[in-house]
């Protein structure tokens, strides 16, 4: 059994004994009195099975050490609609969002994982695709979404088109930052997504280059991001030996990428729904609904090895 | 072939506008007139239309065609339109498709809205064929299609009365703002980039201006006095545009496509900025055309051939996006693509010309 493998067993097994256990350390006189229930959401569940700690809430094809896959920042205006017992209003913007109808595609998607981790709570996802550049016209194209949507999040995948038309990594991070900025200061939360990881682009310093941007945009205008780049490349290291003669043999790796962006926003977003401003109550924690039963297989590889 | 003239010029400048326009990043586009004002050559090039269906609806006594005609004229057009968004659609995602496949990049996939396609090409077929279904830059046709489309409704109330079609059209246009009116895209949400029941407004009066100025010498007088206001107006905009200053959409008070710099919508700002553009540059032709020398032929020649020339150009500025992003652009790759891209279009010009003064062959006997 290779080594990735056998650790994410481990984990799915040690899942089952940590989960028990968090359910009876749960306390029974949690505040869901006539005030309705609380804000619920489940804690990183993450197992040391090695030098990496899988975040085994995930499904097992999309499991990532939570290092890999996110950072987070508190989300305000998220808890406010929580506090409020309204439903939560959320704006996805990116390329995979756009004319995705199926049933299994990514808002949809998102809006049920979403609406699984906040029990009780009604989640309204709107997608829109958008063009061009934030460096030129979709940061403008944007501000009109966000006032035609009026939405209390906005989880957008950024950096694609910027990417693709080469545009220059700080002018692109300033207007991105920008943006951000915009968006907080009409009391909304952003979550970032940054760009895919493929195999031809791992050693383009551009492109890098503009993940990174991404990445310090988030953390300076302290918003939550969504690694999906380190998330994939993570997912790409566990199995793809032999194939790299296949045509388009990174394409795999992408659609399990799109298959898993939702969970893997979903747990960004219920993760950061968890950090607190000094002093105010934490949100009641419980185990995830469906943990024990997604940790009772061991978690399979979707790829296919030559010769395994 | 008709002499070069205004209408074809500035159709032509339009054109070589929006294929500059539409390679993002590239060292040209802060040279194109698109990044000195609120308005862009979409607007140049519907007004345009709605111009050369008045010209192309009439004699040349003036007189207008019989009705029967101009509808069927029209619906022509607009089979011809929507076949060239197919063509176009199809060999643009095959393009996207093949590269992501050559260079092993599925980051290609998500180019401005093809990743529906890709990823859920059951449902997207169809949008594709219902024009629901857009690429980012392939959106203006499908625009075209629904104006030229209703265009007869408009050019047979004008006959009647050109107050009634103006009105008509900007009952519709103002309605559609207070409203948010729009054709929504499938699959996935959202609505049209280009939303046609805002954009008639300028088809309807391209259309009726040409009427209008070609009947009074007075009213052309008259326009020729705002020469002024037009480039105050053009000022205005070349301020705000430079200086970055819009309106925040989110603070704006109902109904707020009144007050926000919408392309989607065509919002006040925006006609009203093109408005002054026509006002400022109306007697610009007969001034430039003549120092131009064989830049006027080119231009012109490309505004003749218009849907050719553009569905080549948006091939071509798909083509010169994926070259900058394989090289990395830098000015040497923008001069070659902008340069080269120039050329085809011209060829492209020419060579529909040419298969038209070709005599055709006589058809096989079967």
């Amino acid at each position: 059994m290779a080594l990735p493998q056998a650790a994410a067993f481990l984990a799915a097994s040690l899942t089952l004994a940590v989960s028990g256990a968090a359910a009876l350390a749960e306390p029974p006189a949690a505040p869901s009195g006539p005030s309705g229930p609380a804000t619920v959401v489940s804690p990183p569940k993450t197992i040391s099975s090695g030098p990496e700690a899988l975040d085994v809430s995930l499904s097992p094809e999309c499991r990532v050490p939570g290092s890999k896959l996110y950072s987070l920042a508190r989300l305000g205006a998220v808890k406010l609609a929580l506090k409020e017992k309204r439903a939560v209003r959320v704006l996805t913007i990116g390329g995979s969002s756009a004319g995705l109808g199926a049933a299994t595609t990514y808002p949809v998607k998102l809006e049920t994982a979403l609406e699984r981790s906040l029990p009780d709570v009604d989640v309204v996802v709107e997608s829109r695709g958008m063009q061009g550049e934030i460096a030129s016209g979709a940061a403008e194209r944007l501000r009109n979404l966000v006032a035609e949507v009026e939405p209390d999040l906005v989880i957008w995948q950024v950096g694609t088109h910027d990417a693709l038309a080469r545009v220059d990594a700080d002018v692109f991070a300033t207007a991105l930052a920008e943006t951000v900025q915009w968006i907080k200061g009409h009391e909304i939360d952003v979550v970032l997504v940054n760009p895919v990881y493929t195999a031809s682009l791992a050693a383009d310093e551009y492109y890098n280059s503009l993940v990174r941007k991404v990445q310090d945009v988030a953390a300076r205008e302290g918003v939550p991001l969504v690694q999906r780049y380190e998330a994939m490349r993570y997912l790409s290291g566990l199995g793809q030996k032999g194939e790299g003669h296949l045509l388009g043999s990174q394409f795999r790796l992408n659609e399990l990428g799109l298959r898993c962006m939702a969970e893997h926003v979903t747990r960004a977003i219920t993760l950061s729904l968890l950090q607190t401003e000094p002093g105010a109550p934490a949100p009641v924690i419980v185990p995830p609904r469906d943990a024990a039963v997604k940790a009772a297989s061991p978690p399979p590889s979707i790829f296919v090895r030559p010769g395994d | 072939m008709r002499e070069p003239n205004a209408i074809d010029f500035w159709r032509g400048l339009a054109l070589v506008t929006i294929f500059i326009n539409h390679i993002p990043g590239n060292t040209f586009e802060r040279y194109t007139y698109s990044q000195y004002g609120i308005s862009d050559a979409a607007e140049l090039f519907v007004f345009l239309a709605g111009w050369s269906i008045g010209i192309a609806t009439r004699g040349r006594d003036g007189r207008p065609e019989p009705r029967l005609k101009t509808v069927l004229r029209l619906l022509s057009r607009t089979i011809e339109v929507y076949r060239a968004q197919i063509t176009i659609m199809t060999l643009a995602l095959a393009i996207i498709a093949g590269t992501a496949l050559v260079l092993d990049n599925p980051l290609l996939l998500e180019w401005h809205n093809a990743g529906g396609f890709f990823a859920d090409p059951i449902q997207t077929v169809v949008g594709f064929a219902l024009l629901t279904h857009q690429l980012g830059f392939f959106n203006i046709l499908p625009l075209y299609v629904v104006l030229i489309g209703i265009a007869p409704v408009f050019v047979l109330v004008a006959r009647a009365s050109r107050v009634a079609a103006l009105g008509l059209s900007f009952g519709l246009y103002v309605a559609s703002l207070v409203f948010e009116w729009n054709l929504p895209s499938w699959p996935g949400e959202g609505d049209w980039f280009f939303d046609p029941l805002c954009w008639q407004l300028l088809l309807v009066l391209g259309f009726v201006g040409e009427d209008l100025t070609r009947r009074s010498l007075r009213l052309r007088a008259w326009l020729r006095r705002l020469v002024p206001l037009g480039i105050a107006i053009v000022a205005t905009g070349v301020i705000l545009a430079v200086y970055d200053i819009r309106p925040d959409p989110v603070l704006a008070p109902e109904p707020r496509l009144f007050f926000t710099f919408d392309k989607t919508y065509l919002t006040p700002a925006r006609l009203i900025h093109f408005l002054g553009v026509l006002l400022a540059f109306q007697t610009l032709y007969a001034v430039l055309a003549p120092r131009l020398g064989p830049v006027t032929g080119y231009l012109a020649s490309l505004g003749r051939n218009s849907l050719a020339v553009f569905s080549i150009g948006s091939l071509l500025s798909l083509v010169g996006q994926l070259i900058r992003f394989r090289t990395g652009g830098g000015v040497f790759v923008d001069v070659s693509v902008v340069g080269s891209g120039l050329i085809a279009l011209g060829f492209t010009a020419w060579f529909v010309e040419w298969r038209s003064r070709k005599p055709r062959p006589s058809l096989p006997q079967a």
